[in-house]
């Protein structure tokens, strides 16, 4: 009926132009969003104890079980609960001791190491250590820590039952296997000496062990708990470090107190540490500059530029590379990507400048497989990929396709708009040597099986990120041929030189560290120079805290970690910008102290 | 009326099973478990371990064949995630859900139902093309626009609400739960009062709301005892139907005002591959629509003899 279809029409109009009044309105009433800080510190020098640290993440956390957990919003809780034989030095990513006494030397055919335990050392307070835990009211003392609970959780981790995603990093220990198949009560290479002293005895001398024994899977944690919790023990943590765990809300938040026993004398210095979880980022934001939370480490593209742009800020963001890189990965077994020629042609037609252009200057440009923050990267490295379309067309040519290649080449990665991004600019990059792309979009599961399988994908969007700091997790990993299985291959491009394999073998062993780092710039050399990557770039990350927030910096270990930091309280409003405080308060429980 | 009930629940059960049947084999062929919980680093040895250890090795009809005979019995098994058991992972995420969509329900109504009467009444003024108008706007802008919109403006500039969060106690829930059942509510309510003006339209017409005007009934009386009495039938049905949209908003309004529901559970155990707990969301999800569903049907026939006549 016309008349309805005019009244509907009208009604149509009238909601659009309701909708341009709202907003006009909305637009001309509306505060004024801060551009600054909306709090400051009082202005201390030294480090202050007290006060409360809110800080997010934008999932769900799955359990602190050191032994199991391998993700950052895990490690940002087991890292303030737990602490490890040894750590790294935030600047220098040199080993430090923490529970240790001192970071062990190797015996000099290299293959022995002992461990001697501070001797103030006690797990925090809990109720597995009381006698009957179930019905005990309150915490019990928590014990010393010995070299037997070392052993016991080396032992744990490795136990097939266990399921530890960090079993690959501590195969080198004489014994693992025998215990792993059930041949041994006790793994052999892991011997205590005395109740403070443990020895590792490895099956060849390796470099790279002591990163492993930095790394959250060889934590002790206190047997107690295993056996009181038993599956359950993910949401139990019982460990040596500064917090103790006080209440976890699923799905919500965590709250984690002081731990009274901690063994360094006046540390930590914050009180209660508040961890939010399922925050999203744009919430985040908007917390964080009403001064709810304490810190952010991603943000959308928008907030991104909005955030960069105000200079008060300036001086509480820092923008750092993750320890990552990206590339295009091409099946060095598979045609056309057998020859050599092809492979540098794509990697020297990506013009990554572009990329970084297209995302807003949030990549860190890098022609090389060792990521620019850990040592062994060498920024003037000979023949490292970048964007030159004349070597990309002259290695087309000795490639024998000088016209271009005939055949759509397909190029796989996992889903996401991020992803197809990237995907779309390769696709228009290589179309300007002749090759054609064909995406291929894959949900990431489905993605590492594919790719880690042999003879199945022929170009991948490929990414690593750090395991621990050191290049022999980044070459050894993706580019010796040790690394190429029939299934589940880590060398995802099945990648093999003879050379480089024996220059990585004998960097693993090597003692002498100018020597070693020598080894791997040199393996990059000839890993760039075989392009079976065209390597791209890593990632860069802006984080911001609140200018009352001391001691924090970006680590490039650990994401996020906040065990050190100090609260310049009471903070103050910054009269810049008054605006009553909202109701939102993002603790569960009262702040006590935070003002 | 008892046929009808036995009829309902037995439909209910049909696609309660065939919801199961085709999301466990969905979510079993998108990937391996193994690798998406023990991540790209696990040795060949822990995947083959995880497999064995979760039944992942036995072909996908045993497989489904146990999990359907646990889950007749209430077992939902245990989470790949954090291996706890799938109905207590879902129960501490449940009620925090059914908050939401109570209250998106309520606004949906409150709001739909009463601009939908006065619209009728109003008919053809500039308040009934203004708010049909609105209501028009309200169903086309989705979700993911409204959300960030409405928290930008009403929580972070304007301070009157919580920028997301779920709060501290009872009152507080309600509270951190108001913007987002907002969020949800603007698409029902917009569409409940479309369709509540033109069933008002057609009952004020009716004869007996005539006659009931002409033995001098108050107006309000007519209005709301006897023209919206009536054109409540179809609201019935459709708030039924809402269900579903309701928990298909429930997962981006969740995700947008941090709300620790169902939604962001699923959406965590999807791209974790995390098989049980997405199973056992999906379990609950459909018996709970179906349950909404029946009951919508079974008050229409309650309400309305000619449904039930007709039925039985």
């Amino acid at each position: 009926m016309p008349s309805t279809r005019r009244s509907e029409s009208l009604a149509g109009l009238v909601g659009l132009g309701a909708l341009g009044i709202a907003g006009l309105l909305i637009a001309v009433a509306l505060p004024p969003a801060p551009t600054a800080p909306r709090y400051a510190g009082a202005g201390h020098e030294t480090p202050q104890r007290g006060g409360t640290f809110v800080f997010h993440h934008e999932a769900d956390v799955r359990g602190f079980d050191p032994h199991i957990a391998f993700d950052e919003l895990s490690n940002m809780g087991i890292k303030l609960m737990y602490e490890g034989l040894i750590d790294y030095d935030r600047d220098t990513l040199e080993l430090v001791p923490r529970l240790a006494e001192a970071v062990p030397e190797p015996s000099e055919d290299g293959r022995t190491y002992r461990f001697r335990l501070r001797a103030d050392i006690r797990f925090a307070d809990h109720v597995v250590f009381c006698e009957d835990p179930e019905t005990a009211p309150r915490p019990c003392p928590g014990r010393p820590i010995t070299a037997e609970d070392v052993r016991w959780s080396l032992e744990h981790m490795l136990a097939t039952s266990t399921g530890s995603p960090g079993v690959t990093f501590f195969e080198l220990i004489e014994g693992v296997e025998a215990y792993r198949e059930g041949e041994a009560s006790h793994v052999s290479g892991i011997r205590v000496l005395d109740e403070r002293t443990v020895e590792m005895q490895l099956l060849r001398a390796d470099q790279t062990f002591l990163f492993a024994m930095a790394m959250t899977f060889a934590y002790p944690v206190a047997h107690e708990a295993y056996e009181v919790y038993g599956d359950d023990v993910a949401r139990h943590p019982v460990g040596t470090g500064a917090y103790i765990l006080e209440r976890w809300e699923p799905g919500v938040q965590l709250d984690f107190v002081r731990n009274p026993s901690f063994f360094i004398e006046g540390q930590p210095y914050v009180d209660r540490m508040v961890y939010i979880l399922n925050l999203s980022r744009q919430a985040a934001v908007m917390r964080f500059r009403n001064g709810e939370i304490d810190h952010i480490h991603r943000q959308t593209p928008a907030d991104y530029r909005l955030l960069k742009s105000y200079p008060a800020w300036e001086p509480y963001r820092l923008e750092e590379p993750k320890v990552n890189i990206w590339g295009i990965g091409m099946n060095c077994e598979l045609a056309p990507f057998d020859n050599r020629h092809m492979r540098r042609a794509v990697a020297f037609a990506l013009n990554t400048e572009r990329w970084k252009r297209a995302r807003a200057g949030r990549l860190l440009l890098s022609g090389q497989p060792i990521p620019r923050p850990l040592p062994g990267f060498d920024p003037d490295l000979p023949g490292q990929h970048h964007f030159d379309l004349d070597v990309a067309r002259e290695e087309m040519r000795l490639a024998g396709y000088p016209d271009g290649y005939p055949e759509p080449l397909t190029l796989t990665m996992s889903d996401g708009e991020t992803a197809r991004f990237y995907g779309e600019l390769v696709q228009q990059d290589l179309r300007a040597i002749g090759i054609e792309i064909e995406i291929r979009q894959i949900s990431f599961p489905i993605w590492l099986q594919q790719t880690g399988t042999r003879r199945t994908v022929l170009m991948a969007l490929q990414g690593w990120s750090m395991d621990y700091p050191d290049a022999a997790n980044f070459l050894d990993i993706l580019f010796h041929s040790r690394s190429i299985h029939e299934t589940d291959s880590e060398n995802k491009a099945f990648y093999s030189n003879p050379e480089v394999d024996r220059l990585l073998d004998a960097a693993r062993v090597e003692r002498d560290r100018p020597t070693r780092l020598g080894m791997y710039r040199e393996a990059s050399r000839i890993i760039v120079d075989d392009a079976p990557w065209g390597f791209t770039f890593s990632d860069l990350a802006m984080e911001m805290w609140q200018p009352y927030v001391h001691n924090y910096r970006p680590n490039p270990v650990w994401s996020n970690f906040f065990r050190d930091v100090w609260l310049d309280l009471p903070r103050r409003r910054v009269a810049l910008w008054e605006r009553a405080p909202t109701r939102s308060v993002p603790a569960l429980t009262p702040f006590g102290g935070r003002p | 009326m008892i046929e009808l009930v036995i009829k309902r629940v037995s439909a209910g059960l049909l696609i309660v099973l065939a919801a199961t049947t085709f999301i466990f084999f969905l979510a079993n062929g998108i990937g391996d478990p193994a690798l998406a919980t023990l991540g790209p680093n696990a040795s060949a040895e822990s995947l083959e371990d995880f497999r064995r250890t979760h039944g992942l090795d036995q072909p996908p009809l045993v497989q489904f064949g146990r999990y359907l005979g646990a889950a007749v019995q209430g077992d939902l098994g245990r989470s790949f995630r954090d291996n706890q058991p799938v109905a207590t992972v879902i129960w501490d995420r449940l009620p925090r859900t059914v908050l939401l969509m109570g209250m998106a329900m309520g606004f949906e109504l409150l709001f739909g139902l009463t601009l939908g009467i006065l619209a009728a009444l109003r008919r053809n003024t500039w308040f009934d093309t203004g708010f049909m108008g609105m209501a028009f706007l309200g169903i086309s802008v989705p979700n993911f626009v409204s959300g960030p919109i409405f928290l930008l403006v009403f929580a972070f500039l304007l301070g009157w609400f919580p920028i997301g969060g779920y709060g501290v106690d009872f009152g507080d829930h309600v509270w951190h739960a108001l913007l987002p059942a907002l969020t949800m509510a603007i698409i029902g309510s917009s569409t409940f009062a479309r369709i509540m003006r033109s069933e008002m339209i057609d009952t004020l017409g009716a004869d007996y709301v005539r006659t009931a005007r002409a033995k001098g009934l108050h107006p309000a009386r007519v209005v709301l005892g006897h023209a919206a009495r009536n054109a409540l039938l179809p609201i019935v049905t459709l708030l039924g139907l809402r269900l579903p949209f309701l928990v298909a908003g429930a997962i981006i309004t969740e995700h947008i005002f941090a709300w620790p529901g169902m939604g962001r559970l699923v959406i965590e155990s999807i791209t974790s591959l995390d098989v049980p707990v997405i199973m056992g969301v999906v379990v609950i999800t459909a018996v709970s629509v179906q349950f909404g569903n029946g009951l919508a049907d079974v008050a229409v026939g309650a309400l309305d003899p000619r449904v039930r006549h007709a039925r039985s």
